[in-house]
Formats: structure tokens, sequence, C-alpha cells
């Protein structure tokens, strides 16, 4: 189809997207970006096609991994069965930077604690899904996927009235249906909010976006106050008005003076009072980071099958916890082959990648592993796939990694495809729009049974595996 | 539905800065128009300086009086940097907007949006003549494009009634700023302006959009007296004062315990009736018309404690 279209075309359509994006206004924050806090939002033309039937695949990968995720944090802050069953190593969880002490005892609604949570995909050049990490506490894109939807629609309306692609924006219906059943009991129609810190967050767009699309009051914590009756209310021009759901987008930390930082303007005084004693829901709920870090990723299999007693239906990259003697001395014989990881170091700090490691940084690596095993883990190396990209005019194929959201309450939803980032740079794995990133439009197609199936495949060019990432 | 009284302060605001943008632009665009009538003979330079007293006094900034018309038009229009400019109000209405997308309808962004962008581009070029009118009738064309997004699509809640206030404050108060100092200009330039005292009385109707609802109304011939009474008190044309006071008191009936607001409004509208008693000498006028400015502002305080900030509930 894009052939047809030949490169002008393609050109063209490029360009009626980028005036698109300006005129709405779709636009992320650049925090070094001087005055300008306003900046157009990076997108490629060329949408990423994904196979309905192997979407539905990951689909329920993903919501069963929540659902097990979720088990384990509500296990964590009451019983610790996992710990006691000799699965989950009680020492991590007390280098556990993510567990917050004030939550133990807690109970929120359903028992789970993250019910939105954006998890980081990549697929190997054999076409597997892995997830790389679990985003758990306040992830963003999902509005970048819906407004991402509608530029490409009208850019390419003749190609959705004769495909079946999975639309995108039944999220912020399912979001306000979650939300809403997290309102204290006996409330009928509860008032939702977004708490946000404010317009110079980078996503701050989202956050209105969100709260528009759910018809909630988008507040900032200045807005809220907890009353001497530990309910919350917002200042309006009618008084002071009850909130019964906060979607907070502003971390743990900064939620409420009283309890965490002292310092934080951001917060609301009194909240986590309000939380406890069942007055308001919280979205995610305060101490949901604890699932996610580096260390718990690499128990995910042993979680899922300790809560679930299935098997994880979607992949974890393999990684071997080296406090482990066995999988200590695997990593120790493969050093040139595996990407060595700090547990509690971020943004890439400390990695040391095999393949291209000297061999003195590896006897380097060898030794800091034996001094402290407990904080080493380590991956093989994945060939992420690419796809291709409109880039000077040509197609050209470019890394990319998708964040699909999962919605998790009584029941699980999860979004038909997700935020495609794609890394510009040839040869790049860095798909951050920080760093030099643009999005996709991703499109989940489903096969008609009865007709032929190549109408609408792309192909998917895998990258020739020298250039592979660490994972 | 209530409001949060921070979006109802950003809704408020936006609302004035962009009547202000709109009432500026119209106001440079009709004394363009006006000089092009008046006698080439006169110093027709120092004649733009006068403008400038609509943006009211001001003690930080050098003294513009004699200043040549393209540093009028630059200080008035384009200078994005200085309070009052129409690139500034449009660039503040933006940002007052910005914050409060999920209250009023897409489109409206959008609109405001749009706008800001061809502002920050273009208002440069209404320094020159040939392309001023191009820019001007953009930012009063997309201001009263807002309006009408408003009026077919926004549910009449307090966000509604909110930014109603601001339109019709902020109208009031360019209305009586355009009223004043057009007559003390007048004043001024009693000599000369004598002999075209009826090209400037329409000056000042087209300034306020309302040549042609005058000659309605009034059915007859360009005279000061009934200009000044059709601009303050004609109870049916919108840019009226007492029009835009009659609107601030319907949109506090429908917002929740309105009368502190109520009694100033009261105060603003007994002053504006007291002018009908004076002349419309130049010098009376201007002294009256800063007096209901005046208490236009105590409007404005009480609408701010009463509304827009998180004492008022």
């Amino acid at each position: 189809m894009l052939d047809e279209l030949g490169p002008e075309e393609l050109a063209a359509r490029q360009q009626a997207t980028e005036l698109d994006i300006l005129t709405m206004g779709i636009t992320f924050t650049v925090y070094s970006d001087g005055e300008n806090i306003d900046r157009a939002w990076p997108f490629d033309v060329v949408p990423r096609i994904i196979p309905g039937a192997e979407w539905s695949q990951v689909e329920r990968g993903l919501a069963q991994r929540l659902r097990a995720v979720n088990m384990f944090i509500d296990d964590l802050y009451n019983e610790q069965r996992i710990i006691a069953a000799g699965v989950f190593p009680a020492e991590l969880l007390e280098d556990s930077v993510n567990f917050r002490r004030e939550c133990v005892g807690a109970h929120p609604k359903f028992g789970v604690w993250a019910h939105i949570s954006g998890s980081d995909l990549v697929r190997d050049d054999d076409g597997t899904f892995y997830v790389l990490e679990d985003n758990l506490r306040v992830p963003s894109g999902v509005s970048y996927v819906i407004e991402n939807r509608g530029v490409t629609k009208r850019a390419f309306p003749e190609l959705f009235g004769h495909n079946r692609i999975r639309p995108v924006d039944t999220y912020t219906d399912a979001l306000n249906k979650l939300l809403s059943s997290l309102a204290p009991d006996g409330v009928d129609d509860p008032t939702l909010a977004v708490l946000t810190p404010g317009i110079f967050n980078s996503a701050y767009f989202e956050h209105s976006f969100l709260a528009q699309r759910m018809g909630a009051e988008l507040v900032e914590g200045g807005d809220l106050v907890v009353g001497d009756d530990d309910c919350v209310y917002m200042h309006t021009t009618e008084g002071r008005q009850r909130v019964h759901v906060v979607y907070r987008r502003i971390d743990d930390l900064f939620l409420d003076p009283d309890v965490f930082r002292s310092d934080s303007m951001l917060g609301v005084a009194g909240l986590m009072r309000a939380w406890k004693a069942g007055n308001v829901g919280i979205a995610n709920a305060p101490g949901a980071g604890v699932a996610d870090d580096k260390c718990v990723y690499a128990w995910m299999p042993d979680i899922i099958r300790f809560y679930l007693g299935e098997e994880p239906q979607i992949a974890n990259v393999p990684t071997y916890r080296c406090m482990y003697d066995d999988e200590r001395d695997y990593v120790l014989d493969h050093l040139d082959e595996l990407v060595m990881k700090p547990a509690n170091e971020s943004g890439g700090y400390g990695i040391t990648i095999g393949s291209r490691a000297t061999e003195d940084e590896l006897k380097a690596c060898a030794e800091a592993i034996l001094d402290d095993p407990r904080n080493w883990v380590a991956q093989p190396i994945i060939n992420l796939s690419t796809v291709p990209t409109l880039i000077d005019g040509t197609l050209q194929p470019r890394h990319v990694d998708l964040r699909p959201f999962i919605l998790t309450g009584e029941s699980s939803y999860v979004t038909a495809g997700g935020l495609t980032r794609v890394a510009l740079q040839e040869g790049s794995l860095i798909v951050n729009s920080s760093q030099g990133g643009g999005s996709k439009d991703t499109w989940i197609v489903d096969e008609p049974n009865d007709a032929p199936a190549q109408t609408m495949r792309q192909s998917q060019h895998q990258s020739s595996g020298d250039e592979g990432g660490a994972a | 539905m209530a409001l949060l009284s921070r979006n109802a302060d950003r809704i408020y605001w936006a609302a004035r800065y962009l009547e202000r943008s709109e009432d500026l632009s119209r106001l440079v665009q009709s004394y363009g128009e006006l000089i092009d009538d008046l006698p080439s003979d006169d110093d027709t330079a120092s004649r733009w300086g006068a403008l400038l007293a609509v943006l009211g006094p001001s003690d930080d900034e050098p003294d513009m009086a004699e200043a040549g018309e393209r540093a009028v038009v630059r200080r008035l229009v384009s200078e994005t940097e200085r309070a009052g400019s129409v690139a500034f109000c449009v660039g503040a209405a933006r940002e007052n907007l910005r914050t409060t997308r999920e209250v009023l309808p897409r489109e409206a962004w959008r609109a405001v949006n749009d706008l800001s962008l061809f502002v920050r581009d273009e208002a440069v070029r209404a320094e020159d003549r040939r392309f001023r009118d191009r820019v001007l009738t953009r930012v009063i064309d997309d201001s009263r494009r807002l309006d009408g997004i408003l009026t077919s699509s926004m549910t009449r809640d307090d966000a509604w009634e909110i930014w109603r206030l601001g339109r019709y404050l902020e109208r009031a108060d360019m209305t009586t700023r355009v009223v004043g100092v057009r007559a003390a200009a007048l004043m001024a330039h009693r000599e000369a302006a004598l002999s075209y005292d009826e090209v400037h009385w329409m000056g000042v109707l087209r300034s306020l959009s309302a040549l042609q609802m005058y000659q309605r109304a009034t059915r007859g011939a360009i005279d000061a007296t009934a200009v000044v009474q059709f601009l303050l008190f004609d109870d049916l044309f919108p840019r009226s004062v007492l029009f835009c006071l009659n609107e601030i008191d319907r949109c506090l009936d429908r917002l929740t315990r309105p009368d502190s607001v109520r009694h100033d409004v009261a105060t603003a509208r007994d002053a504006l009736m007291s002018v009908m008693a004076t002349t419309t000498d130049g010098a009376d006028l201007d002294q009256a018309m800063e007096w209901v400015q005046s208490l236009l502002g105590k409007v404005n305080s009480a609408i701010s404690a009463r509304y827009l900030s998180i004492d008022g509930g």
C-alpha cells in the first residue's frame, strides 16, 4: 500500500500530520527547552502493524501478569505468604526503596494496587514479544496512543473503511469505569479527580487529556483539602465539594507531606489518612511501585506461578539472579554473551554489555558480582526488531518498542496495541521522545477469516543482529 | 456543575485577555482609518501617541506621547513582552486556557491555540500599514469565533458564567476607556477638532463596532451627546457599559452566593447613571470614566474574592 502512494504522496501526508499536531496543540514538555515549554510531538506517519491473533496472545499474557503482580503487592503489604513460602527472598524486600511501610496493612478494593500500568515490550528477531519492564507507578503515553490514531485517520482515511483495525479510544471509558469502581462503598456517582503536578510536568498534556475524556476534574495539590472528617474536598466556585477517587499522577513521595516528604508542595496533607480510612480511592495505590524494579522483574515468572498456578503467557527476558549459586555460575561462564545490570541503579548506570566490553572490564564486572552477588542480575542480548519509518522521504528500518497500557480492577483491560516509540537515528535504540525518539500509530489488524490474508500485511523487517541492544 | 476555583480564575482571565485583544485590535484599526480622514497638515505623528492613553497611566515606561505610528502600533499590537499589547493578551489568554482544556469544549482550545500561533508569527507585520488590517481582523474574527464555539457548544455551567463575567467586565472597562480617552483627546485638539467633530465620533463608534447599530437606533446624525448616551446607557447594544453590567448581573443570578459581587455591581451602575446628568464636555467625561473604571475594578476584586480564590469557598 505504501509503495502505491509513492514518496511524494507519503511526504505530503507526513507534512499534513505535522500541521495537524501543531494546531491541535498535541505537545510534550522538555525540561531543558527553555521558555518554550511546549514542543510538538514527533510523529512518524507510517503505522506499525501487528496481526490481531498475535496481539490477542499478548493481551492474555499482560492481563495475567498484572493480576499476579497485584496479588504480589497485596501480599507484601499484608501476609507476605510468598516470603514465608521461600519463593521471594525477604532480604530483597528489606532493600527495596519502593516499599512503603506506611502502607502495611492497607486493603485497597479488589486487592488491587497497580490499577494502571504501562509495560514496555520489545520484539526479538524471531518475533517473540518480551516484557522489558513493568511501569506501575505513573506510566504515561496513553494519550498519544489515542491522538496518534486520530492523526493517522486523517492522513490515511481510505485505509480505515476496509481494514479491521481495532479501535484504541475505548481506553478512557475503561479507565473511567475502573476509577469509578474504586469509590468508597455506597457512592453511586463518584467525583473523579486527576491529580497533576501542574503544567510544567512533562506529561501535563496527558493529564489534561484524560481528565477531559473522563469528565474528571484536573486538580493540583492546592485544589484539594482533607477535612476533619478525613474526607477529601476540592475548592470550587460553590465552596468545598467531595472528591471520591484520585487518579494521582505524582510520585508516592510527594503525595502527602504529613506522611512522606514534608517539603512536598504537590501533594495534599492528610490524603493517606483519608485513603486508609476508606474515604477516597487512590490509583495507583501508594506503595504499588514496590513491584516495579529490576529485582522483582527477575522473579516475575515465579510470582505468576506462585499466585495463579499458571505458566506465564508472555515472556520475561530470561534474567539470571547472581544471588543464586547456579545462576551466578552460569553468568560468570557467559559474561561475553550477557548484559550485566546492578539491580538498584536505574537509567542505564553501571551496565556492562558483555559483547562490547574489554577483557579488563569483564574481569572488573566479575569481581563486582562476586563482591555483592545480590545486587546483580544478567540478561541475554535481545536483537530488537525494526519497522519501516519515513526518513528523508524514504522508508528505512528503525528500532521500536511498544508500551501497551493495562487496567486492572475487578476485571482487566489491555489497549489494542499501545504506544510505539521509534528511535529515529539509524541504528539507535533510544526511543525516548526527549532524546530524539518519535512515535507511530500502532494497528492491531484482524484478518477476516474468509479473505486472502495478504491484503494489508506489512513486513516487519528484522535487524541483522549486529546492532543488537541490551534488553 | 461546580468549577474548581483555580480553573475559574484562569477562565475569567482568559476571557478578559481575549476581549481586550479584540477591543484593542478594533481600536487600532479604526484609529488608522480616522487619521486617514483628517487633514494631513496637522501633526499626525503625535496623534498616534495619544492612543497610548488607552492603556492607562504607566510609571515604568518611557514617555511615548510624541512617538510615531510604527512605535505606537508596536507597543499596542506586536510587542509580546510588554503587558497590554494584543500579542501579550493573546498569549496570556492561551496560557490561561492551556491549563483549563478539560473544562471548555475542545474546539475552543484549538481556536485560541490557532490564533496564538498566528499572532506569534504575524503580529509584527501589523507595524506595516499594508498588512495591519489583515492581522487585526484575524484577532477580532477569532475572538468572536471563540464566542461562537462556546455559545453553540458549551454547557451553561459555572465555567460558562465565569467566562461571561470576564468578557463583560473587560468590555465595560474597554468601552469606558475608549470613550474617556477619546473625549480627552478631542479636548486637547479642540480647535482642529471642532470642524471634524463628526468624523471623530464616527471613529469612536467604529472602534466599538457600534456605528451601524447607533445609526439604526438613533436614526439621526452623529452627535456627541447621542453617541456618548448610546455607548454608556443603551440597554440593547451589547457593548454599552450598561448592557455589560446588566449581563454581569444575569451571570450572578446563576452563581452561588453572589451578594458581595452584586453589591459592587450596583455601586458601579449607580455611578454610571449619575454620569448621564453631567455634560459630555471632554474633561468631565474623562474624569467620570475614570471613576467608573475604578468601580469596575472593585467589581473585579469582589469576583476574585468570591469565585476565583480558594478562600472564597
